[in-house]
Parts: structure tokens; sequence; C-alpha cells
């Protein structure tokens, strides 16, 4: 063990510094593919003579950016007060979603008469369209942000019912038989060890939760609200400046990469023992 | 709650005269199976173990050496006749019984420390007993290892710790099925070194699965050799070799290659019988 610890420490600045080259080169290579896809776009915008209303340039989306950026927070034409709006509701039915997903999934996976009762319809509502609800829950919950909360909660909460489910029926029966050998109550056969096996399902789930909550409060803004980026691109729309709803759909683009981001990081530090307890 | 309050000098058959405190009487087993038939999977299995006593099965793959070691566990029930511990029928799980499982089993997300600790906070328990656990790592040579997960831990280090948890409630019987059965030959050996010399320290009554000859002798007390499906027991051999037992002199005791011999044959000659 001693040995082995040694050469651990003698080979890893060495090792640290080949695989941060290659980080670095493997993190280049997508703003290579940006700077191309750029190229291509504005090369063909001049080529074809393609009028701005139907697609602007690269330089002109970037102006349009620029425009709803470099303003102050509190500017009304800026983008952080409906930006602000949009995240803050999509994360309100972001935590609502996960904790219906994960209370229902969890009782799913714990109780045969709870899964028979509700897994045919937890399908059928899966394989719907839910989108296509959106317009039926603004009417319930007026124009405000209640039916953006809804809609984002509604649709956070499938991938997390599913993959909790799953997850924690995903359990290795030498690891029950562990726990019944100790005489330990159901709650803490699910506390110690289910909930912690199933926990790469349940952020796989979260992963693509958080997307579609971001995506849910978009819609529901679509169908008719006073605040938030989905209005700043309907309204964009509205005057046929595509530009403008370009610039906005890129900040909606960066907006899902943090937080898939954030949700990735959050799992490599919580689930530190996947995909090496293999021995 | 010492770990070292029955320390003996190692006698061979140290526990003949000792009492009875494990007894099978003619238990039966039949699996079902998703097919709708069902596997024989003990055939009417009577044994006796003393109290203190080191008792090995040895067996042909699938012959319910591991199905025995659960209903013991009072993991799974039997549909015909009697398992009692102390003259009490094994009905659950119990607190005077640890398992050491094949593989060891431990909770990934869970620090060695942790795992082994696990007996002690679940099942109604809320000890703190950090004492304890200190004193069964450092047993084992974990001692500087309780803050590491298992995945930073060789084969045989995650087993100590695996052994390390089944003793946490200081148990009287250690059931272990083919603990070691993962590991490459060396640390196999090391292992059972360690297994005896822990044993020596603790008086506990083990009955350990295995599959290799060698280390069935080196262990047990007595020998099961088991049939192939279903489970019966072919014969009983004691093993009358001096302990503290090195594998060296192990070889070169008179008693060594008989028995090897005979529990060979028995084991081949189940799997002529067999096809």
């Amino acid at each position: 063990m001693v040995n082995v610890l040694v050469s651990t420490v003698a080979t890893s600045p060495a090792s640290t510094s080949t695989t941060s080259r290659r980080f670095n080169a493997q993190s280049l290579t997508p703003w290579i593919g940006l700077v191309i896809l750029l190229s291509l776009w504005t090369g063909s915008v001049h080529a074809f003579a393609i009028p701005s209303y139907i697609l602007p340039t690269p330089a002109a989306v970037l102006s349009a950016l620029w425009s709803g950026i470099a303003v102050s927070p509190t500017n009304a034409l800026g983008y952080y007060i409906p930006l602000w709006s949009t995240l803050s509701n999509a994360a309100i039915g972001f935590f609502i979603g996960v904790a219906l997903g994960l209370v229902l999934g969890s009782l799913m996976a714990e109780s045969r008469i709870v899964e028979r009762l509700l897994m045919p319809y937890a399908f059928a509502l899966q394989s719907l369209p839910k989108v296509a609800i959106a317009p039926l829950v603004v009417i319930w919950f007026g124009f405000g942000d209640g039916s953006k909360i809804a809609i984002a909660a509604l649709l956070a909460f499938f991938p997390v019912l599913i993959n909790s489910f799953t997850g924690l029926r995903a359990i290795e029966p030498e690891r029950i038989d562990l726990m019944r050998s100790l005489s330990a109550t159901r709650f803490e056969t699910y506390r110690i060890v289910k909930l912690p096996n199933a926990a790469p399902f349940i952020f796989a789930g979260l992963d693509m939760a958080v997307v579609y909550a971001l995506l849910g409060t978009i819609v529901a803004e679509f169908l008719g609200a006073q605040r938030g980026m989905g209005v700043v691109i309907t309204q964009a729309q509205a005057v046929s400046d595509v530009a403008g709803v370009f610039a906005a759909l890129a900040i909606l683009g960066v907006c899902g990469i943090v937080l898939h981001g954030l949700v990735r990081w959050l799992e490599r530090s919580v689930v530190h023992w996947a995909d090496r307890n293999k021995h | 709650m010492s770990l070292h309050e029955n320390i003996e000098a190692g006698s061979p058959g140290g526990a003949v005269n000792a009492r009875t405190l494990i007894a099978l009487e003619d238990v039966s087993k039949t699996y079902a199976t998703a097919s709708g038939g069902g596997v024989h999977a003990l055939d009417s299995v009577s044994l006796e173990i003393r109290d203190g006593e080191f008792v090995c099965v040895v067996g042909p793959s699938g012959c319910g050496k591991s199905t025995m070691l659960r209903l013991l566990a009072g993991l799974d029930s039997c549909e015909q006749g009697n398992l009692a511990m102390d003259g009490e029928p094994i009905l659950g799980p119990s607190p005077r019984v640890g398992v050491v499982f094949q593989a060891a089993n431990l909770l990934p997300w869970l620090n060695v420390r942790e795992n082994v600790r696990l007996p002690l906070r679940v099942g109604g328990r809320h000890m703190s007993a950090e004492d304890r656990v200190d004193a069964l790592l450092a047993m084992t040579g974990l001692g500087d290892f309780g803050q590491r997960y298992p995945y930073e831990l060789s084969g045989g280090m995650q087993q100590r710790a695996g052994i390390c948890r089944a003793l946490a409630r200081d148990p009287e019987v250690l059931l272990m099925d083919e603990p070691f059965g993962a590991l490459d030959a060396l640390t196999r050996e090391r292992m059972n070194l360690e297994l005896q010399r822990i044993w020596q320290a603790n008086r506990k009554t083990i009955l350990l699965i295995t599959h290799s000859i060698s280390e069935a002798i080196f262990l047990a007390d007595r020998v099961i050799v088991m049939s192939a499906r279903p489970g019966r027991i072919l014969k009983e051999l004691p093993v009358n070799i001096p302990r503290p037992r090195s594998f060296d002199e192990i070889i070169s005791h008179p008693d060594y290659k008989p028995l090897a011999r005979e529990i060979r044959t028995l084991l081949t000659g189940q799997e002529t019988a067999n096809g």
C-alpha cells in the first residue's frame, strides 16, 4: 500500500499536466465549431442576399444582444427583468415538480398498490405531449406567474418520477439482504441504501427536469404573459425583429447550458462513488 | 464488550466439549422459479454446530450451501424441518448472528468507518460506539483507512471491512458466504491467516462456505462436504491439526493429504455422477 501511495504521488504532477493540456484542447474544439458556423452563416447571408427579416447576420444578432445586455438592470427594455422572471418561475416550478416526482416515485417504488394505482396514468400522461396541455393550464391558473410555475412543474415532474422509480427499484438484492440481516426498518433501508443507490438515476432525471422547467415557463409565456423571455421573443417576432429573436434564444441557450452544467457539477460532488466502485 | 475477552490458546478442536449452539434438523428447501417449477435446493439436512466451533462447508456450485446460510441468517424460511439457535427456533434475522457477504457488499456511498458502524445505527440501535469501531478497524489493520471509500480499497481490504461490519454488534455467530472467493490466491491465504487470528481472539462460532478445499482444511475444526442439488450432507470430516496453523506447516502435516484427497474424491464423485 505504501508503495502504491508513493508511486501515485510521484507520477501525479506529470499526469495532471497531460490531462489539463488534453482538457484545454478538448474544450477548444466546440469553439472552433462555433467559429466555422458563424463564418458560414455570415458568408451565406451575404452571398445569397438574404433579407434581415428572414435571417439576420451574426453581427446584427450580436448588436441586438448587446443592446439588451448593456443597459441598467432595471431598464424595462433590457434582458434582466424578463430573464429574472423566467428563471425564478422556472426554478419554483422545478423544485415543486422535483419534490412531487421524488415523493410519488418513492411511493410507487415502495408499494405495489401505489404502483398499480398510478403507473398506467403516469405512463399515459408521460406519452402525452404536455405542451399541448399548456392552454388548459393557462385557463385554470390565468396569465400570471401561476400558470408558468404550473407548466414548469408539470414538465419537470415526469422525468424525476420515472427516473426515481426506476432507480429505487434497481437495487442489488445483496444490499437488501444486508439491511434485512441487520433488522433495519423500511425507512432505514430506503434512506441508507435505496435512495443513494438511485442517486445516479435521479440526477439523470434532474438533468432533464431543469431544461424542461425552463421550456415549460417559456411556453406559458408564449401563450400570453406580461413578463419573461417568452414575451421578449413574441414581441420581437411581432415587429419582425428576427435579430432580437435570435438574441433572446442565445440568452436562453446559455441559461440551458449553465443549468445543465450546474446539475452535472452537483451530481459529480454528490455521487462521487459512481463508476469507481467496481473492483 | 472487549474484543479480546476470551483469548485462549488455540487447541485443536477447542470446542469439542462445548454446548450445541446451532442445530438444523431434517431441513428441506425448495425455491419457486419464474417458470413455475421448483428448485430443490436442500434435502433433509441435519447438522449441529457447537459453541465456538469453526465449521467449513464445501460443495459443488449450486449445492444449496448458500441456501443453508440464508436459512441460518433468517433471510429465508424453510418449508420442512427445524432450525434452532440455543434451542430457540430461528424465525428471522437476529443480532446474535453476523453475516459476511460475498465480495464484501459494502455500501459505496459510505466510507469504511460508516460501513462498519452501520449495524450500530439501524434496527432500533443508535449507539455511537466509536471506540468499538476503532478497535475493530485496528484489529483488521484498517486503522488508517476509516475515512476512505470502498472504491479506494483493494478487494482484501474491502472484505476485512465486511468482517468488521459483521462483528460490530459482537454477535456469537459469524456466517460467511464464500467471503474470499473473489480474491487472488496470495491475498486469500493472508485473509485466512487473519480470520484464524480473529477467530482465536474472539471465539465466535463460524460457519464458512467455500469452494476451496485447502481453505476449508486450513480454517475448519470440521469440514462438511455437500452433494450437488438437491443439497445433502455427504460427510463430516473433523480436522485435528493443531492451531495456530500456517500454510507451510499444514501441507506437511500427515493428516492434510488424506483429508484433501477424501474431500476431492467426494466432490469429483459428485461431478461425474451428475455428468
